[in-house]
Order: C-alpha cells, then sequence, then structure tokens
C-alpha cells in the first residue's frame, strides 16, 4: 500500500469510527425528547392477481419476474423465477406457480428439476413438486401450462427425447412422464387433457388419465418447416380455442376438443391492405416477429402483433408497429407506430386493454389500447415475457 | 450426385459419439428418439435436394447474400446463417474449438448455410461449449430457416448442453459438417 492509499483508508476508517460513535451518542437522548416511536422491519403482503398486473421476466441476464400495475406504472412484487424458468398463475388466483431447474452446486452437482409453488397473498415458498426434467430454453409461454380447472400441470421435457410431465397441482405430486415424439408447444384441452404442436404440422391431442396418455394426430395444416407457427401462441379459456400466428403472416384458430377443428387461416398482411407474407428472398414486406409477437385479448377477439418491415426468416426481429387485428372481421382495425422497437408484447384483459410490451434493454412500455397513449415507461422492466391474468 | 440424408448423418454421428464417449446412456436415448420417433421431421437440406438447388442471388437469404470468409469473429461470417448466441471465436476459442475448460455439447442445431466462395450449401452444426458461465462476448441471432420447439433441431434457443458434465451455456461453435447439395 502507498503512503498516500494508507493515508485515504486511515482517514476513511476514523471517519467510519465518528459517525458510528456519533450516532450512538446521539441516539438516547434525541429519543426521550421527541417521543418518537422507534420503528421496526416487517414484510408486506399483496393482493391476489389483479386483471391490470403485467408479469415480467427479467429475461437471461436477470433472475426474477417483476410485477408492475399497469394503471400506475409501478412495482408491486417479484416472483422469484431464476434463469429460464418458467411461471403459470393458478387460475384461482391463490398460487403463483414456477418450473425450474437448480443444481446443488450452482452450475454442477445434482440437477433438480421441480413445480415451485408460491402463495400469492405473501409470495412466500409453499411447497416443491420434483419431477423428472424439463427443457432448458426460456421465452416459452407454453412449455409449462395450468389446466383451465387449475388441477394439472403440463410441463415440457426434452432431454434429449421429447415428453412431459403431467402434475397434479391438488395433490402436488408428479402423476406421471409420458413420451411425446416430434411435438412441444402445449395448449390445454379441457376434459380431455392437452394438445400440442408437431414438426409433421399437425396438432396432437393427448388424452390423459390417470398415469395413461393417448395420443393421437389431426390431419397436418401448416408447413412447420418453410412457414412455422410461433411458438408463443394464444389460448383463450372462455371460448375453448387457440390463435396461432406463422412466420408468415397466417393466423388460424383451433377450436379445442378430443378432435381439434382448425378454421381456413387468413393474411394478416392481407387483413391490412398490405400484399400477403412470402417465403421467397428480396421480397421486402410486413412481417410478425419478436419472441412473444403476439398478444390476444380475448374479451373482445382482437390479435395485437408486433410487426416490422424486412425479409423473410426475419421472425425474431422486434417490432416497429403493433398492429391491431379483429379477429372476427378478419381486418386490420389500427395500427401504432412504436418510437423503439419491441421484442415482446402482452394485453390486460380489461373492458379497457392496455398494451405492455419491453425489448432486450429491459425497458418496459405500457399504451393505452383506446387512445394509443403511453401511459408509462419502465426502466429495467426485464427483457423477458410478459404474463398477465387470463379470465376463466 | 450422391444422396445426402441429414438423419442418417445425425445417427452416424451419434453412434461414433457413443462409441467415444462415457455418457452412453444420454446418447444412445437420442440415437433411439431419433430411431424410433415416428413423425421425426427430416431435415430442410433432404427436402431441398429433391429439387435442382439454385444459388442464384434471388433466392438467398438476406444473410446468404451479405455473408463474408473472411472473419470468423463477426456475426456475418457465412458458416454463421442460424447461430444464437455469443461466438467461442471471440471467447478464446475457436470455429469448431470450445475455449479452455469448456466442453463441447455432443448434440446441436444444425444450419445450412451458402458459402459465398463457391456458391454451395454446407450442413453445419452449432455445437454448445459448456461448463462456464455466459461468455457474452460477440453475441449474435442469425435466423435463416431457423424454426420453432416443435422443430428443435432448427431451434437456436434451445440450450444443447446435453450429456456434458455442466449444462451452463458457455460460447457457441459452427462446425462444418458436410456439403449439403
Amino acid at each position: 500500500m502507498s503512503n498516500a492509499a494508507r493515508r485515504i483508508f486511515a482517514a476513511t476508517s476514523l471517519s467510519c469510527a465518528l459517525i458510528l460513535s456519533a450516532a450512538s451518542a446521539m441516539a438516547a437522548p434525541a429519543d426521550t425528547k421527541a417521543s418518537v416511536e422507534p420503528e421496526e422491519s416487517n414484510t408486506l403482503t399483496i393482493d391476489p392477481p389483479k386483471p391490470t398486473w403485467f408479469f415480467v421476466d427479467g429475461g437471461w441476464d436477470s433472475p426474477g419476474t417483476s410485477i408492475f400495475d399497469g394503471d400506475s406504472g409501478k412495482m408491486k412484487g417479484m416472483v422469484e423465477t431464476r434463469r429460464l424458468a418458467d411461471m403459470a398463475i393458478d387460475p384461482a388466483g391463490k398460487y403463483y406457480y414456477v418450473a425450474e431447474t437448480i443444481w446443488s452446486k450452482g452450475d454442477r452437482g445434482t440437477r433438480q428439476d421441480m413445480v415451485t409453488v408460491y402463495d400469492s397473498s405473501t409470495l412466500n415458498l409453499v411447497t416443491e413438486i420434483t419431477m423428472p426434467g424439463r427443457l432448458l430454453i426460456g421465452s416459452r409461454k407454453n412449455n409449462f401450462i395450468v389446466s383451465d380447472d387449475g388441477k394439472t400441470a403440463y410441463v415440457y421435457d426434452f432431454s434429449p427425447t421429447s415428453g412431459v410431465n403431467i402434475v397434479d397441482l391438488t395433490k402436488r405430486k408428479l402423476v406421471s412422464a409420458i413420451e411425446l415424439p416430434g411435438c412441444a408447444s402445449m395448449m390445454p384441452n379441457p376434459g380431455v387433457g392437452f394438445s400440442a404442436l408437431c414438426s409433421d404440422g399437425s396438432l396432437a391431442t393427448v388424452a390423459v388419465k390417470g398415469t395413461k396418455a393417448n395420443i393421437t394426430h389431426g390431419a397436418p395444416f401448416f408447413d412447420a418447416t418453410n412457414d412455422p407457427i410461433f411458438d408463443n401462441f394464444a389460448y383463450d379459456r372462455k371460448k375453448k380455442e387457440t390463435t396461432f400466428l406463422t412466420y408468415t403472416g397466417q393466423i388460424y384458430t383451433a377450436k379445442m376438443g378430443a378432435v381439434p377443428t382448425v378454421s381456413a387461416p387468413f393474411s394478416l398482411q392481407a387483413a391490412a391492405g398490405v400484399r400477403v407474407g412470402d417465403t421467397k428472398p428480396l421480397d421486402l414486406n410486413w412481417f410478425p416477429g419478436g419472441r412473444q409477437p403476439m398478444a390476444l385479448h380475448r374479451p373482445t377477439g382482437q390479435l395485437f402483433v408486433l410487426m416490422h418491415k424486412g425479409e423473410y426468416w426475419s421472425h425474431k426481429e422486434a417490432g416497429t408497429e403493433v398492429w391491431q387485428v379483429d379477429l372476427a372481421s378478419q381486418k386490420v382495425v389500427k395500427r401504432f407506430t412504436l418510437k423503439e422497437p419491441m421484442g415482446n408484447i402482452e394485453v390486460s384483459q380489461t373492458d379497457k386493454p392496455l398494451l405492455f410490451m419491453n425489448d432486450e434493454k429491459k425497458n418496459g412500455l405500457i399504451l393505452d389500447v383506446a387512445t394509443g397513449e403511453e401511459k408509462h415507461k419502465i426502466e429495467n422492466a426485464g427483457a423477458g415475457i410478459i404474463t398477465v391474468l387470463e379470465p376463466s | 450426385m450422391k444422396k445426402f440424408n441429414a438423419d442418417a448423418m445425425g445417427e452416424t454421428l451419434l453412434r461414433k459419439l457413443a462409441g467415444g464417449s462415457s455418457r452412453r446412456s444420454i446418447l444412445s436415448r437420442l440415437g433411439a428418439a431419433l430411431v424410433a420417433a415416428p413423425v421425426f421431421p427430416l431435415l430442410p437440406v433432404s427436402r431441398a435436394e429433391a429439387a435442382k438447388p439454385d444459388r442464384s442471388p434471388e433466392t438467398k437469404t438476406y444473410f446468404a447474400r451479405t455473408a463474408q470468409t473472411k472473419d470468423d469473429t463477426k456475426c456475418d461470417y457465412w458458416r454463421y446463417c442460424a447461430i444464437d448466441g455469443a461466438l467461442c471465436t471471440c471467447c478464446g476459442g475457436g470455429i469448431h474449438s470450445c475455449p479452455p475448460g469448456a466442453e463441447p455439447s455432443p448434440v446441436s442445431w444444425v444450419g445450412t448455410c451458402i458459402n459465398p466462395d463457391d456458391g454451395k450449401a454446407y450442413l453445419i452444426a452449432y455445437r454448445d461449449c459448456c461448463g462456464k458461465p455466459a461468455c457474452g462476448q460477440c453475441g449474435c441471432d442469425n435466423t435463416d430457416r431457423e424454426t420453432q420447439l416443435y422443430m428443435p433441431q432448427l431451434n437456436n434457443d434451445v440450450i444443447w448442453c446435453f450429456g456434458t458434465s455442466s449444462m451452463e451455456y458457455h460460447c457457441s461453435t459452427a462446425v462444418l459438417v458436410g456439403a449439403a447439395s
């Protein structure tokens, strides 16, 4: 240590000591004279999940899922999610479920995969449900889904054989681990089990009875190689329907059931009076893109899609506009221009819907759908995917 | 023209790896999955091979039209047409080599990239190097023919550190596997 460094160190130590001694010397007389009640540390609780709240995953660099109130733009709390964890909300609003993977020695040692249960009021750990494994990927909404009645969770596994863990959330234990070759990206199928997209362009339906699962495939309806459906599609519990969007901009709706039926698609670009999206190179057009490129306002059937200008195979590019599609009339009814490109989008399921978007720099943005007004900007909101409370 | 079958090639590679590896169980499980999966898809190169390949500029993606062959520490290096992550060439490793202390994953996602010097398409295996924290240098995310999770071998978001002693992702390499046409 140099002489100068020694002097600085000595001065710093001395000033610390002075502050400490002054504080202890002053504490007693000040309290007695002003009769100030000494404070005690405590911990707050939080309301059950509300339709105006947005749950924003921190992304690759930041663990934790922050809860923001869309009206005020304020943070309400945080659910513990580590890197590549998936979160789901209990439909009854009592719990937050997190499918996650940890190792006994940080990044090495014994691997442990589990569904972790948190109380939605205290945000405290309730229990852990052990399971055989899960895929490590992140930014996927449909690798961990909860059935409409809240009783069963399905966790996608890839180790590297493709399968699904079926978890009983009432008894809080693993029911079975089934193989699901060639399919992933799940959606609930009430009264049946679940359905999933497959590499042959079909929808597989998995009828679950106890520990047994029976897999059936519908007819192929999309081209998984040349025009894939984005993994982050949206399921509607009330209508028991799923809305799909492909890289070129084709929109499909699938009605769930023992044998799901898939609608004829329509073009998102044609719905806006723009040329239909094509897979050919050198064809500059508007395309959907991002990590979570679409959000469905279920009560009104409005689909919000992040759009950018570019060539095909630019499906991860952030959106410079949001297109609002009315699914019933198959028309783009509004286009919102964004000041900064955004990679993820979600919409509150409220009468006055709010859009929440974020980018890779973790900036969050809340827009009012009715007016297009920018309500709040939130720094460090998180770069990961966004979740909202869905109507039951 | 020699027939190219990427699925068969994948299986051969896996069998070779399984023979020389102590981690037989996970590799044999994957091998079984490749063989047993009834709807396991053909790679796009096998489908494209049915038609005569057209490598004219009009049929090339934006990446293929602008790719270069000189600097493998840049995102536009020709082999990186579907890479996602940190380039190992910027992290103390090489184009097919892991940085010191990191371990290559025996399985990977693949891309079909065109070398602008000869105009031919090649199959590239993007093998992750595992067992160290994320390198953080030279982050790239190219998405030519990159698909979604139901076609995992063509998805570049999956952490491919299977069969390695640690599943922590460090960086990605771009290993030349062979000619695609």
